[in-house]
């Protein structure tokens, strides 16, 4: 999994950590299980603050995306979150935000704008499924 | 919970060689685990803090405390607890490597033999090489083995990358992030003086931006690329002969407007929206953006008490 740091987004650098494992995780690039770069290395190689990615991935396991397991890493739990709804909610609410906002400034209306969405959730789960058929072929 | 004891205090800190002044009334303070950038011009001040903080120079008035400790008084203590790269590293330069690290490990009541084999590795670095011999990199790559081995609370960096070419650059910030922050994170603090801001744009979680011995600015990192923005937007026609009104700098070339602005962002690009641009895109500004447009931003000759 190739992370990316954009210090020109705007949003403070352990939530672009949080935002992209969890884009990972939601569209299949990172399956269930699945090990996590650990702290040191993915810091130096992003040239952040251990301490950011130490809080990026806090944040993850409190929201119970993670699991990390002291001596041996940090690891994707399975699907079935133990996040409270309303916890998930508002995660998804930030995101949706910002990109009413964007819309706004590239002047779509509501009702394109909630039309692009329709799509690009039905474009997600198509490849979604298409990895998930792989993973089974490959296993 | 109560918040943890600074690892820097600076309180009002002054400072002058003869009549012409270095430091003015600067205060600052470092909290445990934090990265702290001094951002300025060369001759901003930022070595003399330095050296206050090192206790080689002593304040004119104001104080520095260091894990609470008066670095003249207290020196001994204080030292053993912090390392120090300067941006000229000086070593005896009849000594080899080893012996010099040897001669600097013998003051120290800790160092990691494993930390400084990895290091002296990476960098490549042969022990029996001598320190005449040394390139200005591999001179800083030497000082900073000799900073981290220690695993001291406190690193002070001061200019540590100026003159270094840009792989032993990467190298050294990544030595910082790797092998100096792997400790107890509450045990590794450091202050960063640099004017070469991008590269340590990760690093820094608060900064603060000195001019002629003034402190312009300071605030966290993640707070500051929210509240600095460069708008940009394409316009039907002429800009408001009103202006942009509170914006840090207007840019206009043609129907394209490039607005720089500091926390006011959505208020400038419903402006922008309401000149009738067509589109309207935001950025944050870099730290070493949010430096320059510090530097050229129009301030009182004198501050006020």
């Amino acid at each position: 999994m190739m992370l990316q740091i954009n210090f020109k987004s705007g949003k403070p650098v352990y939530l672009q950590v949080v935002d992209q494992i969890m884009a990972a995780a939601a569209s299949g690039g990172l399956r269930a299980g699945e090990a996590l770069p650990s702290i040191r290395p993915l810091a130096e190689e992003l040239r952040v603050n251990r301490n950011t990615i130490a809080k990026a991935y806090g944040e993850l396991e409190s929201q119970g995306v993670i699991e990390i397991i002291p001596g041996k890493g940090c690891f994707l739990r399975a699907q079935e979150s133990p996040l409270k709804k309303e916890a998930r909610r508002s995660l998804l609410a930030r995101q949706i935000d910002e990109a009413v906002v964007l819309a706004h400034h590239l002047q779509f209306s509501a009702g394109e704008f909630l039309e692009l969405a329709g799509e690009r959730v039905r474009l997600m789960d198509e490849r979604k499924r298409v990895s998930d058929e792989k993973a089974g072929a490959a296993s | 919970m109560s918040a943890p004891k600074p690892v820097i205090e600076i309180d009002h800190l002054a400072y002058a060689y003869g009549s012409s002044e270095a430091v003015h009334d600067l205060s600052l303070s470092v909290a445990p685990g934090r990265c702290y950038g001094l951002f300025g011009r060369n001759g901003a001040g930022k070595t003399t803090t330095m050296k206050c903080l090192l206790g080689l120079l002593r304040p004119r008035s104001g104080r520095v405390r260091l894990f609470g400790l008066d670095p003249v008084a207290d020196e001994v203590e204080v030292k053993r607890r912090l390392a120090y790269v300067p941006d000229q590293v000086a070593f005896y330069p009849w000594m080899s490597i080893r012996e010099t690290l040897d001669y600097l490990a013998s003051f120290r009541p800790h160092w990691n033999r494993d930390v400084e084999r990895g290091l002296l590795e990476r960098f490549q670095l042969d022990p029996g090489q001598r320190a005449a011999a040394l390139s200005k990199g591999q001179r800083t790559q030497v000082a900073l083995v000799a900073a981290v081995s220690p695993e001291p609370e406190l690193l002070l960096l001061d200019e540590p990358t100026s003159g270094l070419d840009p792989i032993v650059r990467r190298e050294f910030i990544e030595t910082v992030i790797g092998a100096y922050q792997e400790g107890d994170p509450s045990r590794r603090t450091i202050l960063v003086s640099t004017h070469l801001i991008s590269e340590f744009e990760g690093l820094i979680d608060e900064f603060m931006i000195v001019d002629r011995g003034r402190s312009v600015m300071h605030m966290e990192a993640d707070a500051a690329r929210e509240r600095f923005l460069r708008l940009r937007a394409r316009l039907p026609g002429a800009a408001p002969a009103a202006g942009w009104g509170p914006v840090l700098r207007a840019r206009q070339e043609g129907r394209d407007v490039e607005l720089l602005v500091d926390g006011n962002g959505a208020e400038a690009a419903g402006m922008l929206r309401a000149a009738g641009a067509e589109s309207v895109t935001s950025e944050s500004l870099t730290l070493e953006e949010v430096f320059v447009a510090a530097m050229q931003a129009p301030r009182p000759e004198q501050e006020a008490k």
